[in-house]
């Protein structure tokens, strides 16, 4: 088994390597296609690009040595990658506002974080126990930006909270609370929740007690986020919530109530507010109004077509014509510089990412576990969905951000706390398994 | 819960893979229609911000370059001589577009031509600054004679070198400031455009390429090289008559000369007195294939192929049918002959350069940043009109015209100087006509090294002397200024 031990290691410390030469290189070429010179601070750079994920990886080997070995690098190279062009989109603007140093604070702060979930969490279904206060917490978080004083309107979307000079969202964080009240609940309730006791019609319906609080939990989210503006994100509960619903239970009805639930949903938010029949309207056809309300998606499906297959090459492009290009539109600068290739890349990088956080869940035979492990999953994969495809036009525009990626320390750092807890679900497995065959 | 997140994994995957399609629709499927997009205004908001060569003129003065500015575009594009050298410059312009050597060199200008970015393998890694300068052949100095010799008047000069094709000189009048059409602001932009088309002279339409008048007697250079190429016409036969009027076949109505006047003779004599009877005659006894044939030998009825923008036709007449008055007409430029003054200066170069008209260029050279020479405009050589023996003939001929005839205020002394006027009747209630000239000169013994066509139109009265006392001058000016003469 310490063969095997080793192998994951030394596989993600050459993952990590591998990615910090990508990223390196991408830096280089930004800075060559800019003024022809090599940067002066690439060798420091090279070094903290480095020496972050070396210090993850280190911490990975102490405190949790058997856990999957692609995540970590994976989320690096995104990081990484993230970061050159946040660089790149800062400094091509009239005021540049400094973005690159804070980026990189904000992903030292995630190591940091992520580290500390590690030396936390030792055994994840410790967590278990505190369900009612973990669900609480979410909640009160979610809550949070509502409280006027504290909470702080950007952009239209009441999901920050200012602390002096820091603002941050702690709806990010909220989302990773909420899904272990969801899977702690579902996992004890399950076996009552698969048993329909009542029919509607040809749809056997459960009690609807035993499935009280979790929809209590999730009526709430959604309430508060439509009532901060903050749609992207309830996209993602609702995904969460019906996704872990019918895992748990392993029934499909509710994936299909779940849906009609969310068509039903979506319907009466489009008649009800004009923010979302404005979303929509600009979705199903930007070219009513390309200068205006149009104007970030027409922009960035021509970031898109500018960049072709191959892209302009990075720092060639004219990313700063869309606005919030560092944050919510951060896809469509790399579809434009690194092309079709490059995008997919991206796509790519989620879909492995997906790939391993389902394949630990498949893999703990802890139920509590195993539903965590996909509810965190879902998290990341369908938030990364949701944002791509609202960046080249699958579906409406919602603002959330792309994990790893985009400009942001809250996103930035729940993301990393999200790893980490899947490296421990993930290290947990192994060291039973071993303790078994002993 | 495996089933259930089995499922779930393919059920992400799903909708990745529904993106990756998405991105090969944009990418690839969707990309030209969606860079052609009116709306997408990227490329060309990235030319403007981007560094842009300067066009300098022969004799090193710059008539356009780009200079720092402090709005979006970053770089403002101004034209130093404004309105002289409008028609070779044309404009580049974020509203209207671009024309003449913005256009046409527009490439070599924003430095995407291979031998301008890829000098040495690292710069396929580098974005550094490619642009490049455009050297003219034209010079500002002749453009300033030739614009003063207009003095306001509507019409042409070109002069250009018979050898080599290069345009030495181009001017019309009325003409534009191409800086009011490049100005930053579009709505300041489309309304000088739009002020400049509603005027009935036109002055955005270079007139000296762009626009075709009657030739006028001028055109008898064509129709002696017609006579002499099918044999019918030489030195001494024939001689004809002296008459003061030419009656077609087909026709009752005698073609009268200016005035009234009695003429006839040899054809040095009728050249130099401009005797339209007799060349009626000439043109109708050589017949309407010969005739076609020289004038499109001459490069009429063809596309020029100058390296402006939109370079209009010269026209002939090819449909003589049963219509040998108007072949008469046609052979004194009437009827339905129209040239633009380049094509006239062509006629001029022909005949100066044993019949070779050479390809006629604004361009002599691409520079780099750095001054070197990337790219050179080789002369080439468009039509032939006549073989040397048959240039040697009209040379002498147009000689005479301007030692004995109508064209004696083209002389330079110390020079070999030909020319040919014309006075082009514009049939109107009150006799109007264009004034023409065309001529070349070179030292003695050499081939000329200077042809001109000039035009004034719409002057008043329809005298032979028109072209010989208004265009004559301008062309003469023009001649002594690039020979040195006095």
């Amino acid at each position: 088994m310490n063969a095997l031990r080793a192998v994951r290691r030394n596989t993600e410390l050459g993952l990590i390597v591998l990615g910090t030469l990508v990223t390196v290189g991408a830096y280089l070429l930004a800075s060559l296609a800019e003024d022809a010179t090599i940067p002066a601070n690439i060798g420091p750079f090279l070094v903290i690009v480095l020496g972050l994920q070396l210090v993850a990886h280190l911490a990975i080997r102490r405190l949790a040595p058997d856990a999957d070995g692609t995540l970590v690098p994976i989320a690096g190279l995104l990081n990484g990658l993230g970061y050159v062009f946040i660089v790149r989109i800062d400094e091509a603007k009239n005021e540049p506002q400094g973005l690159a140093g804070l980026q990189s604070g904000w992903i030292a702060v995630g190591i940091v974080a992520f580290i500390a979930t590690l030396l936390v969490v030792r055994r994840v279904r410790d967590l278990e126990r505190y369900r009612w206060t973990i669900g609480m917490g979410g909640i009160v978080l979610l809550l949070l930006p509502l409280v006027p004083g504290v909470g702080k309107t950007i952009n239209g979307a009441k999901i920050w909270v200012g602390l002096g000079p820091i603002s941050f969202q702690p709806g990010e964080f909220a989302k990773i609370l909420l899904a272990l009240f969801f899977a702690s609940y579902l996992v004890e309730k399950r076996e009552l929740l698969g048993v329909s006791s009542h029919r509607l019609g040809p749809i056997p319906l459960p009690d609807l007690k035993h499935l009280g609080p979790v929809l209590l939990a999730w009526g709430v989210s959604l309430l508060v986020m439509v009532s901060e503006r903050d749609l992207g994100s309830s996209l993602l509960f609702f995904a969460l919530f019906v996704a872990l619903l019918w895992v748990a239970t392993e029934r499909a009805t509710y994936l299909v109530v779940g849906l009609a639930l969310f068509a039903g949903g979506a319907l009466f938010a489009h008649s009800q507010f004009t923010h979302v029949q404005e979303r929509v309207d600009i979705w199903l056809d930007p070219w009513q109004d390309p200068k205006d309300d149009g104007f970030q998606i027409v922009e960035s499906a021509f970031a898109f077509s500018a960049g072709g297959v191959t892209g302009t090459g990075i720092n060639l492009g004219s990313p700063t014509r869309i606005p919030y290009a560092e944050t919510d539109f951060i896809f469509a600068a790399i579809g434009e510089e690194l092309g079709l290739v490059g995008a997919t890349g991206v796509l790519v990088a989620y879909l492995l990412m997906i790939g391993a956080g389902l394949r630990i869940a498949l893999r703990t035979e802890v139920p509590f576990e195993r539903l965590l492990a996909t509810g965190l999953t879902v998290l990341i994969g369908v938030q990364s969905f949701i944002i791509m495809a609202g960046v080249i036009r699958v579906l409406p525009l919602t603002g959330v951000t792309l994990p790893f990626v985009s400009y942001g320390g809250s996103s930035l750092i729940a993301n990393y706390i999200l790893l980490a807890l899947l490296l421990r679900i993930s290290d947990d497995t192994v060291t039973r398994e071993e303790e078994r065959v002993r | 819960m495996t089933r259930q997140i089995r499922l779930l994994g393919i059920g992400l995957m799903v909708c990745f893979l529904v993106l990756f399609v998405q991105l090969n629709r944009l990418t690839v499927f969707q990309a030209a229609e969606l860079n052609d997009n009116p709306n997408n205004t990227r490329e060309i908001l990235r030319d403007f911000t981007r560094p842009r060569g300067t066009v300098t003129t022969a004799d090193g003065v710059v008539i356009a370059q780009s200079v720092p500015s402090d709005d979006r575009f970053e770089l403002q594009r101004v034209y130093p001589e404004g309105p002289l050298c409008a028609a070779i410059t044309g404009y580049y312009s974020f509203a209207l577009g671009s024309a003449g050597v913005e256009r046409t060199y527009n490439d070599e200008l924003a430095g995407r031509t291979i031998d301008l970015s890829l000098q040495d393998i690292g710069d396929l890694f580098v974005d550094k600054e490619t642009v490049g300068d455009l050297s003219l052949t034209v010079r500002a100095d002749l453009q300033r004679i030739a614009s003063d010799g207009l003095a306001g008047r509507e019409g042409s000069v070109v002069a250009l070198d018979p050898r080599t094709g290069e345009i030495l000189a181009m001017v019309s009048h009325p003409t534009y400031d191409p800086n009011l059409l490049a100005d930053h602001n579009t709505d300041a932009a489309t309304n000088a455009a739009t002020l400049l088309d509603a005027s009935p002279e036109k002055p955005r339409l270079s007139r000296a390429y762009q626009d075709r008048f009657f030739p006028g007697s001028t055109f008898k250079v064509v129709t002696a090289t017609a006579g002499v190429t099918s044999g019918g016409v030489s030195v001494s036969e024939p001689s004809y008559p002296s008459s003061n009027g030419y009656t077609a076949p087909g026709t009752t109505r005698p073609l009268r000369n200016f005035g009234g006047g009695t003429c006839g003779g040899t054809l040095f004599d009728i050249l130099r007195v401009s005797c339209n009877t007799a060349f009626a005659q000439m043109g109708v006894e050589t017949g309407p294939e010969a005739m076609i044939e020289t004038a499109e030998a001459f490069g009429f009825n063809k596309d020029v192929p100058i390296d402006l923008t939109n370079p209009a036709r010269s026209n002939f007449p090819t449909d003589f049918e049963r219509n040998l008055p108007a072949l008469a007409q046609s052979a004194i430029g009437q009827n339905e002959v129209s040239a633009t003054p380049l094509q006239m200066a062509l006629v001029a170069a022909a005949v100066a350069n044993d019949g070779r008209v050479m390809v006629p260029h604004v361009l002599k050279d691409v520079r780099d940043v750095d001054g070197n020479i990337v790219d050179e405009y080789d002369p080439e050589e468009w039509t032939t009109a006549m073989d040397p023996g048959t240039s040697a003939l009209l040379r002498d001929a147009m000689v005479g015209v301007v030692e004995r005839g109508t064209a004696t205020r083209l002389a330079v002394p110390g020079f070999v100087v030909g020319g040919k006027t014309g006075t082009a009747q514009l049939g109107t209630e009150v006799p109007r006509s264009h004034a023409w000239i065309i001529g070349f000169g070179g030292p003695p013994g050499e081939v000329p090294s200077i042809a001109v066509a000039v035009i004034i139109e719409g002057q008043p009265g329809a005298s032979e002397q028109t072209g010989g006392r208004v265009a004559a001058p301008i062309a003469r000016s023009m001649i002594s200024a690039f020979l040195g003469g006095p």
